[in-house]
């Protein structure tokens, strides 16, 4: 799925995926800062969002 | 939003009841701090998950999508 | 060629006559030249009709499923190479039983892909589009010219790996040289030569056009789920629009669907009535599935497809 959205032009950095025990607190922690850091770099988004009043 | 160190961008996330949500229930009891801007959405199991979730977040506005099991 | 519809007229007669199937699902001359459509023969006059062209674009395993049951018992099925992927394909997802199928297997001339004929003949109606050994013959109101065949084939059967059929019963001809000769990892996934940032714009270009039709949904033999995602309404995971949001959605999940099952037949793209490239979607998957898990879908009856197993070696590098 990550592999297609890329081909289609959404940054790789919006998509995150991972694997955390519910013990692993401080992975979860960790990873929290990771992907907002991630997506704070790229912006907000740009493209898929349904803008109602373009629509309407 | 035009500046970007004040830019909070949305992210939703979705955890799996048993693996990484346990794990976010266990950073807040152990007063572990981290970005509040991630939305929790509980899935039974990261089976449940489906792109149908991914995509119709992105059409909703979110600026980033985390699964996690 | 025309020995091959000789041949499928004779086997088709004979199987009906003798009570062995109910129905041949074959194709017959189309009314508008180059449109050769689906027909289903139930007695031995009707199979008279059938017939074996370059223009045959459906891939017939669409009709083998999504009928009610007991409607049709055993049918007989004209099938080249990538239908006949498709029956493996639905015989694993067990949506037709082998032996309720009778493959009559065709080697695959390759198909013609009627855009690109008619974009020869700017402005002008072509009349009749004729066969003749490597050549097709087209005919209009004032003009005739011959156009070789391989130059106007459709794009996916260039770089076809597999022109005879996976399974037979009966075979309708001689087998042909097994490929095109053409690479399909050469010209799969177009737009990964993109930049990031000019893939969105290119991908946005590409199905600006559609029109929501669902032509290509139809025409696939993969999509045969009784509730389409997109007639979902409660909860609604793609809109009925055209806006952006809407057609991006669509086209993304339909090629996700048919991540490691499409056999690349190309019916999607020759029933698009815009003619969008929807290729360039599910080739890009089709070409991680070869590249991840070295797997090619309705080759092997016996092969288990890798998105529904679980093997410990399974690439997983995209999770953290």
């Amino acid at each position: 799925m990550k592999s297609l959205l890329e081909y289609v032009g959404i940054e790789p950095g919006r998509l995150h995926f991972s694997w955390i025990s519910s013990a692993e607190a401080t992975k979860f922690q960790e990873t929290v800062v990771e992907v907002t850091e991630s997506v704070k770099a790229l912006g907000p988004a740009k493209h898929m969002i349904k803008d109602i009043r373009k629509v309407a | 939003m035009s500046d970007n160190s004040q830019y909070q961008p949305r992210i939703a996330a979705f955890l799996c009841n048993w693996c990484s949500y346990g794990a976010a229930d266990l950073a807040g009891v152990s007063r572990l701090q981290y970005p509040p801007n991630i939305h929790v959405i509980r899935i039974p199991c990261t089976g449940r998950m489906s792109p149908k979730f991914i995509l119709q977040a992105f059409r909703q506005g979110v600026d980033g999508v985390w699964v996690s099991g | 060629m025309e020995a091959v519809a000789q041949k499928i007229r004779e086997t088709a007669a004979k199987l009906l006559s003798e009570g062995k199937v109910d129905c041949v699902i074959g194709y017959a001359q189309g009314t508008v030249p180059m449109r050769d459509y689906p027909y289903f023969a139930y007695t031995p006059e009707e199979a008279q009709n059938l017939t074996w062209s370059p223009f045959c674009c459906n891939n017939l395993a669409n009709f083998l499923i999504r009928r009610p049951k007991g409607e049709i018992g055993k049918v007989a099925i004209v099938a080249q190479g990538c239908v006949s992927r498709s029956i493996v394909g639905l015989i694993k997802e067990n949506q037709i039983a082998r032996e309720d199928v009778y493959i009559l297997g065709v080697p695959s001339p390759g198909m013609v892909d009627r855009r690109k004929v008619q974009d020869r003949f700017p402005l002008k109606t072509i009349t009749e589009v004729t066969v003749d050994g490597e050549d097709l013959v087209v005919k209009g109101k004032d003009f005739e010219e011959r156009i070789p065949q391989k130059e106007v084939r459709r794009d996916n059967c260039y770089t076809c790996v597999q022109r005879n059929p996976v399974i037979v019963d009966e075979m309708m001809g001689e087998e042909g040289p097994s490929d095109w000769g053409g690479n399909i990892d050469a010209v799969a996934a177009p737009w990964e030569k993109l930049e990031p940032g000019e893939r969105w714009e290119a991908f946005i270009d590409e199905v600006d056009s559609c029109i929501r039709c669902y032509a290509c949904r139809d025409a696939c033999p993969l999509c045969y789920c009784h509730v389409c995602f997109v007639d979902e309404a409660m909860p609604q995971w793609c809109g009925k629009t055209q806006d952006e949001a809407d057609v991006a959605t669509f086209h993304i999940l339909r090629a996700f669907h048919c991540a490691g099952r499409c056999t690349d037949c190309g019916a999607c793209e020759s029933a698009c009535p815009q003619g969008i490239k929807v290729r360039r979607f599910t080739s890009k998957i089709e070409k991680d599935i070869r590249e991840l898990y070295d797997y090619s879908p309705g080759m092997d009856l016996e092969a288990t497809p890798p998105l529904s197993v679980y093997r410990p070696n399974d690439p997983q590098e995209f999770i953290k």
